[in-house]
């Protein structure tokens, strides 16, 4: 699927306008796919993972995922994120071993470059999970960040 | 929200860059406070950021972002004067927005 199509595949903004207007839906719903709230609830990161329909998501080296090899300060952990996969549409990010694991999702249209810049907490040493999404399959690359001072609890 | 959101919007040829910092407690739902009482969680939830009025970028967020969020975002196409805003949503229904240019960088 190319990256333009997820909008035409839902309608065009035109045609959803009167909706809009209506009530009927809100106008951000008109980007894309909506989020499945659900996995931001979820305690491990492999029900995260089925949740967001990601379970078999193949490894990619099309994925750009640069943080820090050491955390001093597990309550800001800059990350930066990038995809050349052709046609991503989403980016997904899971610290596996936080108690709810799934920190952030984020829907790009056509205009936006699927990359981010972020700052995340980190409750100890774990796994930090990317997830791509384009045309409806999944990516996913990992790496590992020791974290000194945890940044979940008090 | 008292502070208001900063919002940094540059651009290079054809290729914007924005930076929006978002001032909010993020509070995770982790921590005690020092009776030991539980701080109930309060976290922004969802954030848009649109391009001269249209969403671009759609994003869910939950309690693993830090406090104050802060976001850089690319956009290609965009020129100089372009608007671009962004508006969230926590978990318990507080909003915020704000809206910037582009400039060239």
């Amino acid at each position: 699927m190319q990256r333009r199509d997820f909008l035409q595949a839902f309608g065009s903004a035109t045609a959803l306008a009167p909706l809009v207007v209506a009530g009927l839906l809100s106008p951000t719903r008109a980007l894309a796919v909506s989020f499945n709230r659900a996995a931001f609830e979820a305690r491990t990161a492999a029900d995260a993972l089925r949740l967001i329909g990601a379970a078999g998501a193949e490894t990619s080296r099309d994925i750009q995922l640069k943080a820090p090899e050491v955390a001093e300060n597990g309550a800001a952990v800059p990350i930066e994120v990038a995809s050349s996969i052709p046609g991503t549409t989403r980016l997904s990010i899971l610290i596996e071993k936080n108690p709810l694991p799934l920190a952030l999702q984020f829907n790009f249209a056509a205009e936006a470059t699927a990359r981010f810049q972020a700052k995340l907490r980190m409750a100890e040493s774990s796994r930090l999970r990317v997830v791509a999404t384009a045309g409806g399959k999944h990516y996913t690359v990992f790496r590992e960040v020791k974290v000194t001072v945890g940044g979940c609890g008090d | 929200m008292s502070e208001p959101i900063k919002i940094r919007a540059t651009v290079k040829g054809t290729e914007g860059e924005v930076r929006v910092l978002m001032p909010h407690p993020m509070e995770s739902g982790q921590r005690r406070d020092p009776a030991g009482q539980a701080l109930p969680a309060h976290f922004i939830t969802s954030i848009t950021l649109s391009l001269n009025g249209r969403p671009v970028i759609e994003g869910a967020l939950g309690t693993a972002v830090s406090a104050n969020p802060l976001f850089a975002f690319q956009l290609q196409g965009v020129k100089a004067g372009d608007k671009v805003s962004i508006a969230w949503l926590d978990n318990k229904g507080q909003k915020g927005n704000a809206e910037g240019a582009f400039a060239a960088g």
